[in-house]
């Protein structure tokens, strides 16, 4: 039976949404590896699909999107698509309570994290700006890549403590730390 | 029982629904708006209506960045640590002779500093007149991979326009690109899509200086018969009418005639790379003095002309060569070496 505190989950995807545009704008301008630079809105996307999924999840991934695209000097609208798509699709692998696994819920991002990355270089190849592929994938793709990799970790941790593991009813949940905005308490 | 269709703060346990919206629906929506966007966006570049949003949105989220440029700038040394470790003794040894000779001449900049500050004010008075340059911060750099580009605190509110050059200290460090009320985005020289008329300033050979995805600046066009060593110093050739005529870009690091290139390879390196500045001046208009002459023009065509015809002699070579390939195997050989 569903009793969902809606109020409990708009704040705490709010809160979420702040931490992460924050980071984003402040923290990752400072912090690059050749080219390349973290994706905050994909871990945003990512961590509202693999814990709520479904309709919100999507329309998260569709404006965390716009956020990074209006942040950056790309073409609008091409970031947002690409992170509907992989919140919908991240939605869907949630369904199969991967969030519970460290391992799993890691390796599922590493995937996007690199599909979306790829995807949105080789789009601005297309489109003209750039000189070539292997530039696209070794100066700019992978080095994205790794960097939201390693922004993801503190959040995928948080995943798996604020979400049961595996498949079993409820086995394997953890509280939070007390006085977490994230807690589980009712559950 | 799953959890997980409580989401993230969720207080009761739940059932997830086999039959929930999995947002399909939203989905499409969304792609729709999206590609709806990004063709507009492509379309109409920063003068149209989102290039305007964008705008706002820079404007808005500017105290962020700067918060962000303020409490990352202790740390930016740390990137040097790694470099540091693998530094032989002969540079360090060469590295506290240096430093040395720097502790001393410390004490005549300090005197040196106080004039600055002077100076400082007399350029602030400038600007408050409108005259051709203005001064601003550099608050932050690129929030992609994709470009290189710095964001400083001046935009239309003073002044500022699309396509001003910038400029720090030791050198022109690129253009603006995108204006917000109270913020501006500057493309760097390094940005693989930065292309600069620039010259070499002892031979006045004139070319485009290009950046790249690997950080290191091209200098291109400058045809064989030009002269150009490593070491000389590339400066802006005002053709163009948009950067003001030698202004320093950078110097040659390596110069190379590949046989059957009409061009030069040329590889500089940038006077002003991200982290050396925080201070730039944004140069507002050109005066007649600093737009290329009629002369650098002629020159330019001259340059131009002596390529077309370097040009056409190599292919009529090429092509007599070819001819003779048919009867000799070795003329293939023997042009390739020439070249």
């Amino acid at each position: 039976m569903q009793v969902s505190n809606r109020n409990k989950d708009h704040r705490s995807i709010l809160v979420l949404a702040v931490v992460c545009g924050t980071l984003q704008l402040a923290l990752v301008p400072n912090i690059g590896l050749g080219n390349g630079r973290a994706n905050l809105a994909l871990v945003f996307s990512a961590c509202i699909a693999l814990t709520v999924g479904g309709r919100k999840s999507v329309l998260a991934g569709f404006f965390a999107g716009l956020f990074f695209d209006l942040s950056t000097t790309g073409p609008i609208g091409l970031m947002s698509l690409l992170l509907s798509v992989s919140a919908y699709l991240l939605g869907l692998q949630g369904r199969n309570r991967i969030t519970g696994d460290l391992g799993l819920t890691m390796g599922t991002f590493t995937v996007h994290a690199l599909a979306v990355s790829l995807a949105y270089h080789v789009t601005m190849l297309l489109v003209g700006e750039a000189g070539g592929f292997l530039d696209v994938v070794a100066l700019r793709t992978l080095p994205t890549a790794l960097l939201t990799v390693i922004a993801f970790i503190p959040f995928a941790i948080w995943l798996t403590r604020v979400q049961p593991s595996g498949p079993n009813l409820g086995g394997g949940r953890r509280r939070s730390s007390r006085g977490s905005h994230f807690n589980m308490r009712g559950l | 029982m799953s959890l997980s269709d409580g989401g993230l703060g969720s207080s009761a346990p739940s059932l997830r629904n086999k039959n929930q919206n999995t947002g399909g629906g939203i989905l499409v929506i969304l792609v729709v708006a999206s590609i709806v966007l990004f063709t507009v966006s492509v379309r109409g570049g920063e003068t149209g209506v989102l290039g305007t949003v964008r705008s706002g949105f820079q404007t808005i989220t500017s105290p962020v960045r700067y918060a962000g440029a303020v409490v990352a700038s202790p740390f930016q040394g740390l990137a040097n640590i790694f470099t540091n470790l693998t530094v032989d003794q002969a540079t360090l040894s060469e590295l506290q002779a240096e430093n040395d000779e720097l502790q001393t001449r410390n004490a005549e900049l300090e005197e040196a500093e106080q004039t600055a500050t002077r100076l400082q004010g007399l350029l602030d008075l400038k600007d408050t007149y409108n005259l051709q340059s203005t001064a601003a911060h550099v608050i932050s750099g690129s929030t992609d991979s994709w470009t290189s580009t710095v964001t400083i605190d001046k935009g239309t509110s003073s002044g500022i326009a699309v396509g001003m050059p910038v400029t720090a200290t030791s050198g022109v460090i690129g253009q603006v690109i995108g204006c917000g009320a109270t913020t501006s985005t500057v493309r760097l020289v390094t940005d693989e899509s930065s292309s600069i008329s620039a010259m070499i300033q002892t031979s006045r050979a004139q070319g485009m200086l290009t950046g790249s995805a690997t950080g290191q600046l091209a200098l291109t066009l400058i045809s064989t018969s030009q002269t150009v060593e490593v070491g000389d110093i590339v400066v802006t050739s005002g053709l163009g009418g948009v950067f003001p005529k030698g202004l320093p870009l950078g110097k040659v690091t390596s110069v190379e005639n590949n046989p059957g290139s009409l061009y030069l390879d040329i590889i500089v390196e940038p006077f002003s790379t991200y982290g050396s500045y925080e201070e730039v001046l944004v140069i507002t208009s050109l005066t007649e003095g600093q737009q290329a002459s009629s002369d650098d023009i002629a020159a330019a065509d001259a340059q131009d002309t002596a390529s077309a015809t370097s040009s056409s002699t190599a292919a009529t070579a090429a092509s007599s060569s070819s001819s003779s390939s048919t009867t000799d195997g070795t003329a293939t050989t023997a042009t390739g070496t020439t070249e």
